[in-house]
């Protein structure tokens, strides 16, 4: 089989394999619909450019970890025009329930974070890697790791006061 | 809070649809496998059109009539393809060190925590790259006499403080001396450049959800090692840290609190901060034997430098320097023979939402999102303004300065690298020999085609 038609061919099984997956976490980064399919495309062409020194190891790992370092560069480029407010979000309310609502919340939350610390707290709360694993996967050390990720769950809980758990929760775990 | 907070983020990921990215994904390879063609012929090309003698930006000789160590009184960014701290030429000891989120300091693709070094009397740069994030002045840090550079390194397994030197282009490797150490940083280098306290973490269960922080004074020559304190983790731990010019005793802030221990370890005294104070920075101590904190006047972003007795704590009133307006905060980097302080000066992003006028903490005064850009400013006896000493690029984000040259109050014109480095033409040269190779393998099979 001709090299470059089997290239292909393996990448796109590879993506019609894990793209849920990667679509879910590029939402959780960006927490926009548009800006997570731009951020997976963007990752999925950088990995198909390297896809034959990926392909043996563990690309999936190797898209995620371009999508981190992809968004936090993306960031960089644009925080000057980007302002981060301070206030608590709105609750997410209307008809929805109370689970519903505080998705929504987290959402429009994590949008106000920075992308370093919504990388940690979605590798650390999503994606349940320790906190060494989320250094490893930022190619950061674990100092930065703890401050992003205190800073992160610090105005979360600013930005979200539903978010600490009631006592009542936390007894009965 | 982590479970609801693991159950909103479930909830929110589960309604999201496969993006269909798969062509629109393999066209952009393509097409920029093209432009990277398109774009290494073009350098080619400049290559062969470009005099040798414009070359020289990054690796030119050093400009006559400078002597002994100065400060440049502003710093470029390092340029594309410059030499690395240990290439040859060695550049010798610096002036100075830098880091940031500028071009050439977060690499081209990833964050990779370059840091700019500029020689002690002449422009010349060097880079190194920690591998992540990591500001000089407070994680990496160059020694007093400029010639070497303590930078983290190694790995969560191996932890260890590697230490570059400037002047034979070796890089020794210092192991964390704390046993169960997941991160050691440089935190101070003692005066005469033979000691360095470092700054460990360490996990205090299995399950690594409580740490430690442990303070160590380590001998570089012997590896013995003094351990001048350990608690539980804290935000602020260990910066900064300051020495007394004889390297007999140092002060070191940790949480709300200023420490001071002897050489040995052995505790002197500790006292609490008042609320938006800080120790001032490796040069706290001042030469009359008190210390000197940087304090923000109330509901103001205006910086000053004061004194306290370092026996008590007690405020002995403002410094007759002056103060600092329009920073996150400022940083004492030492005292020039005229008296005058030199300070690196925060300059806000305009971007952040952060209020600096507003109480917050001192480690996130200088965190690379709250800044935009320094500048290194001399602070004079009764004068009325400061002066800057150094300007640097924005997002150039922190600086550290050798003792050396703080001490010797000389400031010298720069006039830093432009065009390309070192480096670069390595690769070209490189690229040259091979093409040529490839040229020559072409031209020899075609000359055997016909008789085979």
């Amino acid at each position: 089989m001709d090299e470059g038609v089997g290239m292909s061919e393996t990448f796109h099984e590879f993506v019609v394999q894990r793209s849920a997956a990667l679509s879910r976490t590029a939402y959780l980064l960006t927490g926009d619909h548009q800006l997570a399919e731009d951020l997976l495309q963007s990752a999925l062409a950088r990995t198909y450019r390297h896809w034959r020194r990926v392909r043996d190891g563990d690309p999936e790992a190797y898209v995620r970890r371009a999508m981190y370092h992809q968004q936090v560069s993306w960031w960089r480029r644009r925080r000057v025009a980007e302002r981060l407010d301070a206030q608590p979000v709105e609750r997410g309310g209307g008809d929805h329930t109370e689970d519903t609502a505080l998705r929504l919340s987290v959402v429009a939350a994590l949008r106000r974070l920075t992308p370093r610390q919504r990388a940690v707290v979605v590798l650390r709360f999503y994606e349940d890697l320790t906190e060494a694993q989320v250094a490893e996967a930022l190619g950061c050390s674990l100092g930065t790791v703890k401050r992003h990720g205190h800073d992160a769950v610090r105005r979360l809980r600013d930005l979200v006061p539903d978010l600490v758990e009631r006592p009542a929760e936390r007894s009965g775990r | 809070m982590s479970v609801r907070l693991r159950e909103a983020l479930r909830e929110a990921a589960a309604e999201v649809p496969a993006y269909p990215v798969h062509d629109r994904a393999v066209r952009t390879a393509r097409r920029t496998r093209r432009r990277m063609a398109a774009g290494v012929a073009a350098v080619l090309m400049l290559v062969a059109l470009v005099p040798l003698a414009g070359r020289a930006g990054g690796v030119g000789p050093a400009p006559a009539g400078v002597d002994g160590p100065t400060l440049p009184d502003r710093i470029g960014l390092p340029v594309f393809g410059a030499l690395h701290a240990t290439d040859r030429p060695r550049l010798g000891p610096a002036s100075v060190i830098f880091s940031g989120q500028a071009r050439g300091l977060t690499g081209l693709l990833d964050e990779n925590g370059t840091i700019g070094i500029v020689g002690a009397d002449a422009d010349r740069y060097r880079t190194y790259q920690v591998g992540y994030e990591a500001p000089v002045g407070e994680e990496v840090l160059l020694s007093p006499d400029g010639r070497r550079i303590a930078a983290p390194g190694g790995s969560s397994e191996h932890p260890r403080v590697d230490l570059v030197d400037l002047v034979d282009g070796v890089i020794r490797h210092l192991p964390s001396v704390v046993p169960g150490s997941v991160t050691t940083e440089p935190a101070g280098w003692a005066p005469d450049g033979k000691s360095l306290v470092v700054r460990d973490t360490v996990p205090t269960n299995p399950e690594r959800s409580a740490y430690a922080n442990v303070l160590s004074l380590v001998r570089l020559d012997t590896g013995r090692a003094v351990r001048l304190l350990e608690t539980e983790q804290l935000p602020i731990f260990g910066d900064p840290v300051a020495f007394t010019a004889d390297g007999s005793r140092l002060a070191w802030r940790i949480g709300d609190k200023v420490l001071i221990a002897d050489a040995d370890g052995q505790s002197i005294t500790s006292f609490p901060l008042p609320p938006e104070t800080g120790l001032a920075g490796k040069g706290a101590w001042l030469p009359d034997g008190s210390l000197s904190l940087v304090s923000r006047d109330p509901d103001s972003t205006r910086w000053r430098l004061r004194h306290v007795d370092p026996a008590t704590g007690q405020d002995l009133g403002a410094l007759e320097l002056p103060a600092v307006s329009g920073v996150t905060t400022i940083r004492l980097l030492g005292w020039r023979p005229d008296g005058s302080a030199l300070v690196v000066a925060y300059r806000p992003d305009p971007a952040t939402p952060a209020r600096f006028d507003q109480p917050m903490e001192m480690d996130q005064r200088t965190a690379y999102g709250h800044v935009r850009s320094v500048a290194v400013l001399a602070l004079a006896p009764g004068a009325a303004a400061p002066t800057t000493v150094l300007a640097a690029p924005e997002q150039v984000l922190a600086i550290d300065v050798a003792d050396r040259v703080v001490h010797s109050g000389l400031v010298r014109d720069a006039d830093p690298p432009w065009g390309v480095g070192g480096r670069f033409w390595w690769g070209i040269g490189l690229a040259a020999l091979l093409l040529g190779g490839v040229l020559a393998r072409r031209a020899v099979t075609r000359a055997r085609g016909p008789r085979g």
